[in-house]
């Protein structure tokens, strides 16, 4: 361990006294600051925090996951460019502890400046709002929608299976005829599609009730939010949809027995496209964690059917943590994502020169942070692939890693619970696993190659 | 046998990107350097020597064949922790200063803070880097770096010293300290593998050399057999009178051997130092290495404040292991001093029957390149022989001495 140390308190020397790695750091101490005055987001307080712990922690993220494969890449391939590694190498080190030396450099060094970057990040967070002197309902309003940790309830998915079986059986012929491009698999999941989407839209003066059980709010004088977004299909000329909302416990509208529970109705005014909140008090949730929330297309102010979209149209949300305790998980996914780049960092200079292994990480990185869309290209390949690309590509695939998918600000931004255990899943997979097989290999690779250059 | 240096068949091909043998690097080589020996591995560039030195610590794997040091793997920590290497160029971290350099060495072998800070001091003293152990390493000359890159192969006390090309790019000084350093390692029972292509240096400092062309050794052995000019015998006086010099001929005329007379000329090498050495006396500023004369006293001091050095300080052991591969060979003589030819021919001299293939007589100027403290010996044996050769008459004390000083083995030591 205190060779280990030894060849990691080297790195981190190494690292800093690279132009790169001060350049980045610079950056960062002057546009964090910055930003903080510049991020004004939609203009409201609200705005104005998202948009700057967005692109704050966006942009730390971005240069520190450049900077980690950067570091871990030279310290690796500099030492056999530049043959200090034959002074190193014949001293009682294994090649194992100079790898792990090294790596422990670069993510202690990553720790270092996570810490500070991020530090800088939540002080300007926590003090912005005392620049602008807001009134009562903004504070209100970033307490309740920022400074917060809500856990989030999607509906259920609807089983639809029944419906799309009998559309098939009935219009079988007509549907092939129609899309002889497609297979019937294919056709299938458009039907389902549709179907799903039929029961999330609202003609003109119809009902939509989604429902929800279990809902287990931790104060019951604390609110509830319900998040939304609005699709049309004929957009209005002010872009508006008006909303007449009802929650609560619906079933005695239907001739439910308890009346203990109330009803709140609220109507409003929303742009579309966009995801907007109203709050109403967590006292709608039925004693049995019942709640529901109904929404009706008046026909009096709409002309439009208003859909809401499958994956994120309607999700309740409530208070569930702390605003310090979801950055403070925010931030430690960062450093899941650097450790993984670290490792992957020190298996390219492990065996690849530098400008190759930079280009191999940042291929990888970049891969991984439009991952979603990557993931769908194969997978959509795989349908139509034999077995050897399932068992060889389709596997490589998968260890990719998903960076956009386990992104901060998709917490931050709208003050979502990230809890302790979704971040437990991100550290085993990109870390225990991922990150740990790029090491074994790294340190395989390193231990069987020649260190020194051939000279004749 | 137990060798602290051992190639069987060593082979390295280093091959083109589709596998075909291009060139064999090294090719069979079979080495066997024992302990507490000075080797010399000689050579032209690319004669395979470095290739060696990376095949025996590791870097790189050999095509064919074994490397073994001190008996094990090079890459083996456990023998790495006795090995101190001294690469072709320091190859040092340039941000890190001296001082960092030779901290961050000693962590590797997992020295304590207490012996790392001692012998970091006392190498630096010894390198003479100590008035600029704070620049960064990155800054230093050729030869600074050089004498840094000494220091950090020598911070672990190594008992096996690998040397590629010591001497590259230091001043005459540094190249005669180092040699000096060799001498008094190796007296301490340190192995000294020295890799270079200066004939000079090796021929001041190794008991055995081998010469390596195209990979394969083309000569080796003691480097006072594979020198010898048998033929010929060497004496070096005082400043004798014309007359002792006409009855050395006389008598050396009885033999029919011709007889060059000449004053010696001073080694370039020991001049320059004298001027320097004046010139430091007078206190003359550098912003360079300095040239100290600490070695010994570093070494000496060390030993009264580790045990673990002390343990090491010892005389050189016998050498009486039979010669390896080349017949040039003879068993080693148990003695501090670097034999020369002349000891030869002063034993032989001095007996009344001379050697009938003994035919002149040339001026060395080697002496004063040897360590300082084989001179007394010398000076004995040389007054007691001149004595004789000039027939002036000696004590019998002085013969006694003069005979005990020569080595069984009919060398004759110069001065």
């Amino acid at each position: 361990m205190p060779r280990i140390w030894a060849v990691a308190r080297n790195t981190i020397r190494q690292a800093l006294r690279m132009r790169v790695a001060v350049i980045f750091i610079v950056l960062l101490l002057v546009l964090l600051p910055v930003m903080g005055w510049t991020a004004t987001g939609d203009g409201t307080l609200r705005g104005r925090l998202q948009t700057f712990v967005s692109y704050g922690l966006s942009l730390t993220g971005l240069l520190l996951s450049l900077l980690t494969i950067i570091v871990s890449v030279h310290t690796m391939t500099s030492d056999i460019e530049h043959r200090q590694i034959y002074t190193v190498i014949t001293k009682p080190v294994r090649r194992s502890h100079l790898v792990l030396g090294k790596l422990f450099g670069v993510v202690v060094l990553d720790v270092a400046l996570l810490t500070l970057f991020a530090g800088i990040v939540y002080a300007v967070t926590v003090f912005l709002p005392k620049l602008y002197r807001p009134s009562a309902g903004e504070l209100r309003e970033i307490d309740n929608e920022f400074y917060t940790a809500r856990a989030s309830l999607t509906p259920p998915d609807i089983d639809v299976s029944a419906k799309v079986q009998a559309i098939w059986e009935q219009k079988q012929e007509q549907l092939k005829e129609l899309y002889s491009s497609l297979t019937t698999q294919e056709i299938l999941e458009q039907l389902t599609t549709l179907e799903r989407m039929k029961k999330q839209a609202a003609d003109v003066g119809q009902r939509l009730v989604w429902e929800f059980e279990n809902v287990v709010p931790l104060d019951p004088d604390q609110r509830l939010f319900i998040r939304f977004k609005y699709d049309v299909s004929l957009t209005p000329a002010d872009e508006q949809v008006y909303g007449d909302w009802y929650v609560g416990d619906l079933r005695q509208t239907q001739g439910g027995t308890d009346t203990t529970t109330p009803i709140y109705r609220v109507s409003r005014r929303d742009a579309i496209d966009t995801f907007r909140e109203f709050e109403v008090p967590a006292a709608a949730v039925a004693r049995d964690g019942y709640l529901a929330v109904g929404f009706y297309n008046d026909p009096s102010w709409n002309q439009t059917v208003v859909l809401f979209p499958l994956e994120d149209g309607l999700e309740v949300l409530y208070k569930a943590g702390t605003f310090t305790g979801n950055f403070i998980r925010g931030v430690l996914l960062i450093l899941c994502r650097l450790i993984f780049l670290a490792c992957l960092g020190t298996l390219a200079g492990s065996f690849l020169s530098f400008p190759v292994a930079i280009l191999f990480c940042l291929v990888i990185f970049l891969t991984g942070t439009v991952s979603g869309f990557v993931l769908e290209s194969f997978d959509t390949l795989g349908e139509k692939a034999n077995l050897i690309y399932t068992y060889t590509v389709q596997g490589l695939v998968k260890l990719l890693p998903q960076f956009d998918k386990y992104h901060p600000t998709k917490f931050l931004v709208p003050a979502r619970l990230m809890s302790w255990s979704f971040l437990g899943k991100v550290v085993f997979f990109m870390v225990c696993i991922k990150a740990m097989l790029l090491l074994g290999l790294a340190i395989v690779l390193f231990s069987l190659r020649e260190l020194a250059k051939i000279v004749v | 046998m137990d060798y602290a240096v051992e190639t069987i068949s060593l082979t390295k091909v280093f091959s083109d990107w589709w596998g075909r043998a291009k060139v064999y690097a090294v090719d069979d080589l079979n080495l066997q350097i024992r302990h507490n020996e000075v080797f010399g591995l000689l050579g032209p560039n690319g004669s395979g020597k470095t290739t060696t030195l990376k095949m025996l610590l590791g870097l790189l794997h050999p095509t064919k064949g074994h490397a073994l040091l001190l008996g094990g793997d090079g890459t083996d920590p456990k023998i790495n922790a006795r090995i101190g290497f001294l690469p072709e160029e320091s190859y040092l971290y340039r941000f890190l200063n001296a001082r960092e350099t030779l901290d961050f060495y000693g962590k590797l072998f997992g020295l304590s803070t207490r012996v790392r800070k001692m012998r970091t001091e006392a190498l630096l003293e010894m390198v003479g880097l100590k008035a600029v152990a704070g620049r960064p390493v990155g800054t230093y000359s050729k030869g600074m770096a050089r004498r840094i890159g000494l220091a950090q192969a020598l911070i672990n006390d190594p008992d096996l010293l690998i040397l590629d090309e010591p001497t590259t790019g230091l001043d005459p000084i540094g190249t005669r300290q180092i040699k000096d350093l060799i001498l008094k390692l190796a007296e301490r029972g340190k192995t000294i593998l020295l890799c270079s292509h200066l004939l000079a240096d090796v021929e001041d400092v190794c008991d055995r050399i081998a010469i390596l062309y195209g990979g394969r050794i083309q000569a080796q052995g003691r480097v006072q057999e594979l020198l010898r000019q048998t033929k010929k015998r060497q004496i070096v006086t005082d400043a004798v009178s014309d007359v002792t010099v006409e009855k050395i001929k006389q008598i050396l005329s009885e033999e029919e051997a011709e007889c060059e007379v000449s004053s010696p000329l001073e080694k370039l090498e020991t001049f320059f130092i004298h001027t320097v050495v004046e010139a430091q006396q007078v206190a003359t500023p550098t912003s360079g290495a300095v040239s100290t004369t600490q070695i010994g006293d570093f070494l000496a001091a060390e030993v009264s404040k580790e045990s673990i050095l002390g343990r090491l300080v010892s005389t050189r052991e016998p050498r009486d292991e039979p010669a390896a591969p080349v017949t040039t060979e003879e068993p080693m003589v148990p003695d501090s001093g670097k034999p020369g030819p002349d000891r030869q021919l002063l034993s032989e001299l001095t007996k009344p029957t001379a050697d009938p293939e003994t035919h002149g007589v040339t001026p060395v100027e080697e002496p004063q390149a040897r360590p300082v403290e084989h001179e007394d010996r010398a000076e004995h044996i040389r007054k007691s022989v001149l004595d004789e050769l000039a027939g002036r008459s000696s004590s019998s004390e002085e013969e006694e001495g003069s005979k005990k000083s020569q080595p069984e083995d009919g060398e004759s030591n110069h001065a």
